[in-house]
């Protein structure tokens, strides 16, 4: 491991054991990707490695309004991570159908998230083992009452490590928010969705961290039989975010619709990864990504749909597009197929392309004004994807965000 | 009196093609002018050119309009400032809702003279008005711009733009292209309602049945990028029976 790495000092911690002394064996032995990890090629953690993480131990403060009004606005539930550490108080009176527990006292448990979560993955593996703090949340029936997982936290050089496995008991049915919004160096977040059978979730994420934040989150996702899930992530936050998905689809006629929109401008760095493992026969899932850049800012896209060689009938779709709206912005989009089953449908694409100028003047000669216009284009870019969701409730919280982004910076 | 728009010698190229080479015209308020001219004579150039497209590069003389000059008007000021451009293949916007995109031209043009941004539910009474006039539906309204209409719808909506924008001096580039026989006289009308002693137009068009229906009160040959003949609207009527064979005998 070179020197010059700062790694989080996990030799404080009390000894592990079981899943999460795994996790951390593994984190010891690899520490932070290195310069050859094929996966974190387009995407470096230099600035973050080289700082002296501390893990959150105590909560930052308030919680902000802002996040608190947004739970409010779509009748959810808030349940509020502060500094990566759970507000107990939240856990209270929570909505019908919905139980927490302590995943710290659950080895079975912490044991199936591992199982789905991002596979020797150094993030997932570091979060799993400080876990800041560690939240099994149970579903079971129809819960009618959204939740809002509100992220906060404050601190130059804390880092959080939120662990949360939402597990979906068979034909149970729930809405959930993600909304990441700290000041902290590192938000290492770690979040399972295991969906039993008949289940389903509709899920959004939005990641709005400040921009010296370094966001590197990773989700699973497991579907069992007939199970599906509708998410969406917009990613507009952080110095550098990275948003890796993995799905197994473990059950047939599984479903699973993933989309996401990332936005950077500055010299932010945006990085949406997602793994579809279509292990057995009929699933289907469908990715749309959208990236929008400017100035200096980099995206990169990495999708890869595994299928296994009996999963015949998968139908797996993954589409990127990506708009480059300044000469100096970049982005790296690898789509990957890789299939091993012969009667199936799949496609994959990504594009890259500019603003297209005969329709810049087309707007601006009926008179309007250059940014207006390509606020509008923008706009028009992103429109299908955000519109594709269909819970009225979760979109609510991402248009205002996608739309005050595009007036701010004079897209 | 001033001319409302005054063209002067004016050279265009397109990267290094010289495409307009000299070309003199004076419209003054209230004119409707006529262009003809062969395919590839520079029509839609000086279109563009007068628009303010980027590429198009003015390699001498001057437009004026209202006796200043417009060159270094980018194409949004140009029609802030009373300049409206029908284009001859309209431009698709997918993903852009055409109520929105008719609004902030409105309102671009409103900010721009110091007004209110137009009311939501008066704007949409006042564009369904003018659409129902020109023969546009309101499912067409609620479609992205341009986008799924035909040929003919499509000049249609440039038309209906034009009505809302009520612009000083309008460009209009085979507006006739593509329109049934019914819907060029539905589009003349909407064309006619506008005409203004304070209004010219430019009326690009191939055909002398364009002009039965919007009677200049001028008419130009334009060929290799100069105007090489200038009459009334009787030079239409030659034009229709003999071709553009000849004209350059009478530049
Ligand atoms: N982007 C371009 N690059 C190079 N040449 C061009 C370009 N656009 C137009 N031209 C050329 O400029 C000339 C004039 O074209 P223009 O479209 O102005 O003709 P027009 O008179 O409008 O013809 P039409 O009656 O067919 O509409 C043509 O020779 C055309 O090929
Ligand atoms: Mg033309």
């Amino acid at each position: 491991m070179p020197g010059s790495m700062m790694l989080p000092d996990l030799g404080a911690m009390p000894p592990l054991d079981g899943t999460r002394g795994d996790a951390a064996a593994r984190w010891r032995q690899a520490g932070w990707p290195g310069p050859r990890v094929e996966s974190w090629r387009f995407t470096k953690l230099d600035a973050l490695t080289k700082m002296d993480l501390v893990p959150a131990a105590n909560a930052a403060g308030e919680a902000s309004e802002t996040g608190v009004a947004e739970a409010a606005s779509m009748g959810a539930h808030l349940i509020r991570f502060d500094n990566g550490l759970v507000d107990a108080a939240c856990l209270a009176a929570l909505p019908a159908g919905v139980t927490a527990r302590d995943l710290a006292d659950d080895e079975a448990a912490m044991s199936a998230l591992a199982d789905i979560a991002p596979q020797n993955h150094p993030v997932s593996d570091l979060s799993m083992a400080v876990m800041t703090s560690g939240l099994v949340l149970d579903v079971d029936g129809v819960v009618d009452t959204p939740l809002m997982l509100l992220f906060e936290g404050a601190g130059d050089d804390a880092s959080t490590h939120p662990v949360v496995y939402v597990r979906l008991a068979a034909a149970a049915r729930l809405q959930l928010a993600e909304l990441h919004a700290s000041t902290v160096a590192l938000a290492a977040p770690l979040i399972g969705y295991d969906i039993g059978e008949g289940a389903r979730l509709e899920q959004v994420k939005l990641q709005r961290e400040s921009t010296t934040t370094t966001h590197l989150a990773s989700t699973g996702v497991r579907l069992a039989e007939k199970a599906s899930i509708a998410g969406f992530s917009l990613s507009v936050g952080g110095t550098l975010a990275r948003l890796e998905t993995h799905v197994t689809m473990a059950g047939e006629f599984a479903d699973c619709q993933l989309s996401a929109i990332y936005m950077g401008r500055g010299s932010q760095h945006q990085d949406v990864t997602t793994y579809m493992d279509h292990a057995v026969p009929n699933c289907t899932s469908n990715q749309i990504i959208r990236g929008v850049l400017d100035d200096t800012a980099r995206g990169v896209y990495q999708g890869k749909v595994h299928v296994a060689p009996d999963a015949q009938k998968t139908d797996g779709q993954q589409m990127a597009r990506a708009l480059l709206l300044s000469r100096k912005a970049e982005v790296d989009a690898k789509p990957e197929l890789e299939i091993y089953a012969d009667d199936v449908i799949c496609a994959h694409g990504a594009t890259v392309g500019e603003l297209d100028a005969t329709q810049l003047f087309y707007l601006t000669s009926r008179g309007i004004p250059e940014d207006i216009a390509r606020a509008m284009l923008v706009e028009a870019f992103l429109v299908d994807t955000i519109e594709a969701i269909e819970n009225e409730t979760l979109a609510g919280l991402l248009r205002p965000v996608a739309e005050s982004w595009l007036t701010a910076g004079g897209a | 009196m001033t001319a409302l728009l005054e063209i002067r010698d004016l050279h265009a190229s397109i990267g290094d093609k010289p495409i307009l080479k000299g070309i003199n015209l004076t419209i003054n308020a209230g004119e409707v002018h006529a262009i003809m001219g062969p395919n590839g004579s520079g029509k839609s150039t000086m279109s563009y050119v007068l628009a303010g497209r980027d590429g198009y590069e003015v390699t001498g003389g001057d437009i004026l309009m209202n006796g200043e000059s417009m060159l270094e008007m980018e194409p949004d000021e140009r029609s802030r400032a009373g300049m409206f451009l029908a284009f001859q293949y309209p431009v698709e916007l997918p993903g852009v809702g055409g109520m929105s995109f008719l609004r902030a031209a409105v309102n671009a043009r409103r900010k721009d003279a110091g007004e209110d941004e137009v009311d939501q539910l008066a704007f949409v009474k006042m564009v369904r008005e003018k659409a129902k006039m020109l023969g546009v539906s309101d499912e067409m309204l609620k479609r992205a711009v341009n986008v799924g209409f035909s040929g003919g719808e499509k000049k249609r909506y440039e038309i209906l733009q034009m009505a809302l924008l009520e612009p000083t001096m309008a460009v209009l580039d085979e507006t006739d292209s593509g329109l049934d026989v019914d819907a060029l006289r539905i589009v003349s009308e909407g064309v006619n309602v506008l005409r203004d002693p304070a209004r010219s137009m430019l009326v690009i068009t191939h055909y002398q049945r364009l002009l039965n229906h919007i009677v200049p009160d001028f008419v130009h040959i334009l060929a290799d990028g100069r105007i090489r003949k200038s009459g009334g609207k009787e030079l239409a009527l030659e034009v229709e029976e003999s071709g553009y064979a000849g004209i350059d005998d009478a530049a």
